[in-house]
């Protein structure tokens, strides 16, 4: 069995992804990630570089969103849509821990 | 090789138009996804149904598999020498080829990519692990199993301290092979803590329950209360009412740069089941004297945090 102690990328918000990698995360190509940046489902953080970059917190629900496309043959207006709400139920998920945790 | 009925799979019939053929199979998904189905051959039935539907949604496909013909589901055939010949199938032996390899390969060729020279991505692995609250802190290692067509392998890996509860996390390129000069796959990592009989952590601050005696709360105190790095002593300031939250700062779990949250212990007054004569006694002599009303309000009530010592 090998072990590994190689650096894991940490997926928060705080760090952040280019967009060759994010479409070979997400399994998505160039331009339907475009299209998605178009259906205001993905922001990069700078609009001022050459290469978007991405939060890399991006990742997981475009994974998700991405799975379900390919499983029930989906759009991708439909991805974006997802993506908005794996993304919310995401953010209540922390909120619900958070609130779980502070009730005595 | 054997024959598969690909409409007979998705429930349709052989002159379907691909609006039912799509609805048959949306249908079938959801009933058979893993996600949603916990029915030991979900997997399976859901494979099958996407199977067919890879097939017939493409109408070079699945006139392909048309001109076929129609058999029995299992039956052993060989496609003839003419739809080899204009689906260039080639002249190789079909006996232990997949109905599903071949139609896909057939997709690629079209593409304009000779069969088997499609750059595959490796197979991502994705797990949600759960690991204990001193493992979030300081790190641990686990073993995980990788099951990819190549078979099964283990891997040892170290998960960094400083995790918290749905944290997600990636090792580039450690999954499966890719094929073809295909890149290899991915490690995916969702962190879920598992429940601690002390702590309730936000983040990286913790919480627990602080329980005081009636007087300790009323008087103030010294008491030992736990932390992830062994008992400390508590300053309890007197007047702490229940609700009160008492921050010890620094105290809680490690983040990925090596600070720690705080750790807050909230105030819970308890009294005993059962009272000896003298103690009740002395509680009756606080009855007798005391004009506290908890049920009067006043504006010195509210509730507030405190940094404690």
């Amino acid at each position: 069995m090998s072990k590994l102690h190689l650096e894991w990328q940490w997926l928060d918000a705080g760090e952040s992804i280019d967009l060759n990698e994010l479409a070979r995360a997400c399994e998505m190509s160039a331009a339907e990630l475009a299209e998605l940046i178009e259906y205001g489902a993905l922001s990069p953080i700078s609009e001022n570089q050459t290469e978007p970059v991405f939060p890399a917190h991006y990742i997981a629900p475009l994974r998700t969103a991405g799975k379900l496309r390919r499983d029930y043959d989906l759009d991708l207006f439909t991805v974006a849509l997802l993506m908005d709400y794996l993304r919310q139920i995401e953010t209540l998920e922390g909120q619900l821990r958070s609130l779980q945790a502070r009730r005595p | 090789m054997k024959y598969k009925d690909y409409y007979a799979a998705l429930g349709v019939p052989r002159d379907a138009d691909l609006e039912q053929i799509k609805k048959a199979y949306r249908k079938l998904a959801r009933q058979h996804h893993p996600d949603v189905s916990k029915a030991p051959d979900a997997e399976a039935r859901f494979k099958d149904a996407a199977e067919a539907y890879a097939t017939l949604k493409d109408p070079e496909k699945r006139a392909a598999y048309d001109e076929l013909g129609r058999r029995p589901t299992g039956a052993e055939f060989s496609p003839p020498p003419q739809w080899r010949n204009e689906h260039g199938a080639g002249q190789e032996s079909f006996e232990n080829i997949d109905l599903a390899d071949l139609l896909a390969a057939l997709g690629r060729q079209r593409g304009g990519a000779r069969h088997g020279s499609v750059p595959i991505h490796g197979q991502d692995f994705e797990d949600t692990v759960h690991i204990s609250l001193a493992e979030a802190h300081r790190g641990t290692t686990l073993s995980l199993n990788l099951r990819d067509a190549e078979g099964e392998r283990r891997l040892e890996v170290s998960i960094p301290a400083g995790v918290v509860a749905g944290q997600r996390l990636r090792l580039r390129g450690k999954g499966g092979k890719g094929r073809n000069g295909g890149t290899d796959g991915d490690i995916y990592l969702h962190i879920a803590l598992k429940p601690d009989p002390v702590f309730r952590p936000d983040g990286h601050d913790l919480h627990f329950d602080l329980a005081l005696t009636p007087w300790e709360a009323a008087l103030g105190a010294a008491v030992e209360v736990p932390t992830l790095d062994g008992p400390v002593v508590l300053t309890v300031p007197a007047g702490s009412r229940s609700g009160l939250k008492l921050r010890l700062r620094g105290r809680g779990l490690a983040n990925q740069r090596g600070e720690r949250g705080d750790l807050y212990a909230t105030v819970r007054i308890d009294v005993a089941a059962t009272l000896s004569a003298r103690e009740r006694e002395l509680y009756q002599e606080l009855a007798r004297i005391s004009s506290f009303n908890p049920r009067v309000p006043s504006s010195k009530e509210n509730l507030h945090e405190q940094a404690a010592s």
